[in-house]
């Protein structure tokens, strides 16, 4: 990846007169951390990156943006917002337009196409963080780690995000600008996590749910990373009536993340942020890729791949064969 | 007080006769590293950084019910915290923060669930001989050896742990276990003494935090709240993983005509947090809740308690999803100042 074009690039869009701020990644605080940068000028748009370990969807960012009350004679800043995307990011942007939740004039669309990006926590387990931030790239072999004035050469399949390894849109599907050539896609694994859970008798499989369901702090960090889980008013904040009640136990902890999963089937696009997020580590990739796959196999739908496409739980067929209603 | 030494030989011997007095310590699982009620016959090992859920769940549950009641009934059953607890391999940053949030806990009405569990329950710490990434317990007035909130504290020497006694729930926990200690020697505490200058040496993150209290006052309005909250995504992970972040609400539930008054952790980082009933919020946007959460930390808690609430265990600086660092806005904070 061209770093000085991706800049250079940034930087002509966020001088546009029609654009607020660039959504793009920055280096973090220490170690392998990425920070999402909201660039407003040209010149902070020299502290861009794209290496593997830009995990972090940015699309979220486009409706978790908050609109306070104005003070009065003040007009809101409705001027677009440019977002730089990976594949699984694009796809995110492309079913908010297909679900109506951002219209196709508010955003600029900067692609990234993306050779897969890294497993952070693996990453850390097998070569220490320090406090000095350090750099990955991408290299021929797989990754070029620069930490401490070192170089390592980490091969591919060592590090690569679980996501990536079952990614079959490296190259976003929809952009304004693009950022380098497109990436050469790959054959997707199996989906092994999926595979593995299913293979369990119900028992089991209930077994391991409960167990995973019951390690939920319910800090809602998958709903409020997630792009897709945007609604204006949640019934998990909900008080008048309670949905779903406070109290952090097994019952309510899967009322929340069942709850959430089927908010997402047919929505999901397996960015892989939730499961990345968690802080009890909860597996919530094989319960949406679980899902993503029967709306799939069973209706033929693939979200955020075509931006003319109907949501797929909100929309009507007369046709519908309906085969697997008793 | 007095020092005694456990030969590590003797580990599980010990473990076995604490195994009676509902023993707590951490344990690693699909969920990390958490602190659990000891099983029979487990032998929990002390080898870890720190856990990832703070050990604070122990005095102050996520979720605890205060009475439960039938709906439409009269009479209340308050089930009202009475077991004793001993917690192992607390970390001294843990430790302090429980020591911080007494203070909280029986400031003008005594909590009697808190402070019952706390009286019930005897902290059992372990120095640190490696400091995490992002520990800066050394800024904030804590340690590695610290022993402020603990009743013992526990130094790994290499084969043997040192045992030093700080209150007499400590004393009395090594009276139970007199038969498998040795008296400790001099030499025992010059070695805890260096293995404590070395793990200080070791923290690699640090604050200058003077003038930060009285400084933060002034930067009600300043900019910087918006910049470094700019990607905050409102989530509870920095709060709810905090050893000293204490907020919890008040809730009735119901399941049937069985109901029950309950209070849970509560966040502000969350969107209806001290959300009014007439929809008014006086924290609307992640901007003032970022700033209500330093300043609660770093001004209000030391205006009236006279000790920063917060002890550099780095969690949520491990934790945040979107890499927001709070040594990092401190650092904002003083340049602002």
């Amino acid at each position: 990846m061209d770093l000085d074009k991706l800049r250079k690039t940034a930087a002509e869009v966020v001088a546009r007169e029609d654009v607020r701020y660039l959504l793009g990644w920055k280096k973090g605080t220490f170690g392998y951390r990425i920070a999402p940068g909201f660039v407003e000028d040209a010149e902070s748009a020299a502290e861009l990156i794209f290496s593997p370990l830009c995990t972090a969807n940015l699309a979220t960012y486009l409706t978790l943006t908050e609109k306070p009350p104005l003070p009065r004679g003040q007009e809101p800043d409705d001027r677009k917002v440019a977002v730089m995307v990976k594949g699984c990011d694009s796809r995110a942007v492309t079913q908010l337009l297909i679900e109506k939740g951002i219209e196709r004039e508010s955003v600029v669309i900067i692609g990234c196409p993306c050779p897969g990006v890294v497993d952070h926590e693996l990453l850390a387990e097998k070569y220490p963080e320090t406090e000095e931030t350090a750099e990955l790239k991408w290299s021929d072999k797989g990754f070029l780690l620069l930490q401490n004035g070192e170089e390592t050469e980490i091969a591919r399949d060592e590090l690569l995000a679980e996501k990536c390894r079952l990614c079959r849109y490296p190259n976003p599907v929809v952009s304004d600008i693009m950022v380098g050539e497109p990436v050469e896609t790959w054959e997707p694994d199996d989906d092994q996590g999926v595979a593995e859970v299913e293979g369990k008798n119900a028992e089991v499989r209930w077994e391991y749910w409960q167990e995973q369901f019951s390690n939920c702090l319910r800090c809602y960090s998958c709903r409020n990373v997630c792009p897709l889980c945007y609604c204006e008013d949640c019934i998990l904040d909900r008080l008048n009536p309670t949905w779903i009640y406070r109290s952090v136990n097994f019952s309510e902890n899967t009322a929340f993340n069942l709850a959430r999963a089927f908010h997402l089937a047919g929505r999901c696009i397996e960015c892989g942020e939730c499961e990345r997020v968690c802080p009890a580590n909860i597996p919530l990739g094989k319960l949406n890729r679980k899902l993503a796959r029967e709306v799939r196999e069973k209706y033929g739908f693939e979200p955020g791949v075509d931006p003319e496409a109907e949501p797929f739980q909100a929309s009507y067929k007369p046709d519908d064969p309906e085969e697997f209603i008793l | 007080m007095s020092a005694m030494l456990l030969n590590k030989e003797k580990w599980s011997d010990f473990v076995g006769m604490l195994a009676g007095k509902n023993l707590w310590a951490p344990r690693e699982s699909d969920e990390g590293l958490r602190f659990v009620p000891v099983a029979e016959g487990e032998v929990p090992t002390l080898d870890y950084n720190n856990t990832r859920v703070p050990p604070k769940e122990a005095v102050f549950p996520q979720t605890e019910t205060l009475f439960k009641f039938k709906v439409g009934g009269k009479d209340l059953e308050e089930p009202r915290p009475d077991q004793d607890a001993v917690l192992l391999g607390v970390r001294p940053c843990d430790a302090r923060a429980m020591h911080i949030i007494d203070e909280l806990f029986s400031w003008d009405e005594d909590d009697p669930y808190y402070l019952k569990r706390r009286e019930k329950t005897v902290l059992v710490g372990l120095a640190c001989n490696e400091p995490g990434l992002n520990c800066f317990c050394t800024s904030v007035g804590g340690g590695p050896v610290s022993t402020e909130g603990l009743d013992l504290l526990m130094v790994d020497l290499g084969e043997k742990y040192l045992l030093e006694e700080v209150t007499e729930k400590g004393s009395a926990l090594i009276d139970e276990v007199k038969e498998l200690l040795e008296e400790a020697d001099d030499n025992s505490s010059k070695q805890k003494d260096k293995l404590a200058d070395e793990a200080a040496g070791k923290i690699k993150r640090s604050i200058e935090t003077e003038g930060i209290p009285a400084g933060l006052p002034g930067l009600w309005e300043d900019e910087l709240w918006q910049r470094v909250s700019a990607s905050c995504i409102g989530c509870g992970t920095c709060t709810f993983l905090c050893p000293t972040c204490h907020c919890f609400d008040i809730q009735d539930e119901t399941e049937g005509f069985e109901a029950r008054r309950c209070r849970m952790w509560d966040s502000c980082m969350f969107r209806e947090y001290t959300l009014h009933t007439s929809g008014h919020n006086p924290r609307p946007t992640r901007s003032e809740r970022t700033r209500n959460r330093i300043n609660h930390k770093y001004s209000y808690y030391v205006d009236k308690f006279e000790v920063i609430a917060c002890v550099g265990c780095g969690r949520c600086i491990n934790l945040c999803p979107v890499n927001i660092d709070i040594l990092d806005i401190l650092g904002q904070v003083k340049e602002e100042i």
